[in-house]
């Protein structure tokens, strides 16, 4: 199978479906002529014109308030948020007005919109520009999020997202958009709330998303190399919540380490380790753990920013410790 | 006439609230629009105002209580002494047990004015004011009423005369209920009432039980000795994972034995199978140890020795102790023939032959192995014993209050039951009563 960067995944996707379905439109700050700060977007503005790719102000609280007007009358558009960091700005109209709108509308509204952004660190890019923000919109009822993991899963989520008749926010790791993986020529799409077991094992579960997931892969390498069959499960959307597949996977190997990039606090790790805890109790045979980053702003200072995420050599150091039935935070 | 000061209703669903401050001491002058009082509701702290003037008096919900909306919480008097009658501490408001007189007369005949509803959520309004005096004419706004979302003035509706108030300043007012009366002729007799007189009131039912507000505080804490975790062990919890205690427990197998073993805590599953290498239960010693020993306590209320001792060293010249000890024991194991006891103390162990017979001048020490161990633990704080059986029966003397506590233990074949229990029995009634042994 031929393999494609995430970047070139994503530019298929929406490609495919502006041209399979007319209502599409791509929107955001340097989308057309720049094809966004890191050229994901390259090619677009030039097969299907400015009208359907527009460079909007920086005014993110403006267009993402537009596309969500446009989506209720009956558009369905991608808006590009340059930097994950810029959620911030956007809260009203995504979380009030956006996610709110099909409930309060007695189900006579949906706002099928996606909202494209970014998450990760370790790109020195500072506080500001390197947050991963998906804990803050996740926990927000009336909003899916995905997480892709690779190129194929990028392109398979994108394109699901643009199809669902609800707001959808796609995080996409920043450090990723160069890395390749195979993707089929042929069309497909990965249904939303489908964990994806990428590798089997039977001493510890490891739950990782987006770019977690190659952490989660390297280290289940690791300790295979010591005798521990780390089982890696990506749960691609963290709302909807594949529950099923990570239960499973928990019951089987009784062990459990959650990975997200968020900050470890009140995060996406701390959401799954308890519903693993209130789910799956009595098969637990050591505590579910949770690897975020460092509840600090992100440094631009590469050694201290390196420090601040879940590395391979962290999760096996964790995991070891559970297969070893250490004393974890034992009173 | 006081001015009763109840818990106003600030919010759609409030049904209490709490007082955070009383911003007037008790007795101090109130004037009308003065604020009296800091409420905090689940939405909002607020000032609420005195609806008339006087003085403050008859507090009866401290700072900190929670108070449902409607209950008198204090007064406004004419004078800063008025205590009389001071209002129940915090309770909903009741009707008045004695009516005020006017309160039985007919209404004048009118149309009634009710409470309007004036937000789609409201179901009653708080009479702020009114801005007309029965009897006059009822041609402009009538009265103030405040909501949970606004302040507004009421006009009457009709023409006509202010015949009736059925509401006082201040008071709540369920929708729909009648206010006050217009007629159409200048009313002879005027009148105004309380709200609180129409009968009950809707927003009075809705308020909880003044016994709920504080029903919280007092929650009988026994539900919760009660749920004592089943599996702790008396030594302490055990560290164990949840799935190590599924397993354990739908196997039928015993943490508390591999804690007891040593085995390094938390157990995980991968203990279990160290669980399982132990000895049977059924066969350790701890099972077969009660099967075949027999522990017999007797308490005594005094101890009779020393001063049988004394009276035995100064009349009769038998200055051991320990060998009167050793008489009363060897004698109440084996009233027939002779026996060997030894007395054992914390540090010290002789050992006595008792001849047969009851003569304690005839015990004597020797090197014999006893048949019975006397183990005096009178100097000891120890309170009880439980030491298991041992090679010859022991009996163990403690302290208990002003009185002694024996034990006796020993092994099923070392003594049957009934020896057991004969033994244990004449030697308490000796310790008791030492006369009995010369009887």
């Amino acid at each position: 199978m031929r393999e494609i960067t995430l970047s070139q995944a994503v530019n298929e996707a929406i490609a495919e479906e502006m041209r399979r379905d007319p209502t599409v439109f791509l929107m955001g700050e340097d989308v057309a002529e720049a094809g966004t700060p890191f050229k994901v977007l390259s090619g677009l503005v030039e097969e299907f014109g400015t009208e359907r790719v527009i460079d909007t102000p920086i005014s993110e609280p403006g267009f993402v308030g537009l596309a969500v007007g446009a989506a209720m009358t009956g558009a369905r558009p991608v808006v590009d948020l340059m930097f994950g960091d810029f959620l911030y700005l956007v809260m009203d109209q995504l979380c009030n007005q956006a996610a709110k709108q099909h409930y309060m509308s007695g189900g006579k509204l949906t706002v099928p919109m996606v909202l494209r952004t970014n998450l990760g660190a370790t790109r020195r890019s500072a506080a500001q520009h390197s947050q991963s923000l998906q804990a803050l919109v996740a926990h927000i009822p009336g909003l899916k999020i995905a997480m892709p993991s690779s190129a194929y899963e990028a392109k398979g989520l994108m394109k699901t997202a643009i199809r669902d008749n609800n707001p959808v926010v796609i995080f996409e790791d920043k450090l990723m958009y160069q890395d390749k993986a195979p993707v089929p020529e042929e069309e497909y799409l990965i249904p939303f709330g489908e964990a994806h077991i990428k590798r089997e094992g039977s001493d510890i579960t490891l739950i990782a998303t987006s770019s977690m997931v190659q952490v989660a892969g390297k280290a289940a390498e690791m300790l295979a190399a010591e005798g521990i069959e780390a089982e890696v499960i990506d749960p691609r959307t963290i709302v909807p919540l594949d529950e099923k597949t990570l239960l499973d996977s928990v019951r089987k190997t009784s062990r459990a380490i959650v990975i997200d990039e968020g900050h470890q606090s009140y995060g996406v790790t701390a959401e799954i380790a308890s519903r693993l805890n209130e789910k799956a109790f009595y098969h637990l045979d050591a505590p579910v753990l949770r690897m975020g980053a460092m509840d600090v702003p992100v440094p631009f200072s590469p050694a201290l920013e390196d420090l601040t995420v879940p590395t391979p050599e962290s999760v096996v150091e964790n995991a070891r410790r559970l297969c070893a039935g250490e004393l974890i935070h034992a009173a | 006439m006081p001015h009763d000061v109840t818990m106003p209703q600030l919010g759609m669903a409030q049904d209490a609230g709490r007082i955070v401050a009383w911003l007037k001491a008790p007795g101090e002058a109130v004037a009308k629009g003065d604020a009296l009082f800091e409420v905090e509701t689940d939405k909002a702290t607020m000032e609420v105002e005195a609806q008339t003037g006087g003085y403050l008096t008859g507090i009866s919900a401290n700072e900190g209580d929670d108070v449902p909306v409607g209950a008198v919480i204090a007064r406004i008097s004419e004078t800063a002494e008025d205590e009389a009658g001071t209002p129940a501490a915090a309770s909903a408001p009741e009707p008045e047990p004695e009516p005020e007189p006017e309160a039985g007369a007919a209404l004048p005949e009118g149309k009634a004015v009710t409470m309007p509803q004036l937000g789609m959520a409201q179901d009653s309004g708080l009479l702020v004011g009114w801005l007309k005096t029965p009897g006059e004419a009822a041609d402009d706004l009538l009265f103030e009423v405040e909501t949970d979302k606004s302040t507004m003035e009421v006009p009457a509706g009709l023409d006509g005369y202010l015949a009736a108030t059925l509401a006082e300043a201040g008071e709540e007012v369920p929708v729909g209920q009648a206010v006050a009366v217009i007629s159409a002729e200048k009313p002879e007799a005027p009148l105004s009432r309380s709200a609180k007189n129409a009968g009950a009131r809707p927003a009075q039912g809705a308020v909880p039980e003044p016994a709920a507000a504080s029903a919280p505080k007092t929650k009988d804490p026994a539900p919760e000795k009660a749920r004592a975790p089943q599996a702790a062990p008396p030594g302490g919890r055990i560290l164990a994972s949840p799935k190590a205690r599924r397993l354990a427990l739908e196997q039928g197998l015993d943490l508390g034995r591999l804690a007891e073993a040593g085995h390094p805590q938390p157990f995980h599953v991968a203990d279990l199978e160290a669980l399982r290498a132990l000895p049977d239960p059924a066969a350790a010693p701890a099972t077969s140890a009660s099967a075949s020993s027999r522990r017999l306590t007797a308490t005594v209320a005094s101890d009779g020795l020393p001063g049988f001792v004394a009276w035995a060293a100064e009349a009769h010249g038998l200055k051991d102790a320990d060998a009167i000890l050793a008489g009363f024991a060897g004698a109440s194991l084996n009233p027939g023939g002779a026996a060997t006891v030894a007395i054992e103390r914390p540090g010290a162990r002789r050992a006595f032959t008792v001849p047969p017979g009851r003569a304690l001048s005839a015990v004597a020490e020797t090197g014999d192995a006893p048949a019975l161990v006397l183990r005096d633990l009178r100097g000891t704080a120890l309170s009880g014993v439980e030491m298991g059986a041992e090679e010859a029966p022991v009996l163990t003397l403690t302290h208990a209050g002003g009185g002694l506590t024996i034990t006796l233990e020993c092994a099923a074949s070392g003594l049957d039951a009934a020896g057991a229990i004969r033994l244990l029995t004449d030697f308490a009634g000796r310790m008791e009563q030492p006369l009995r042994h010369l009887l």
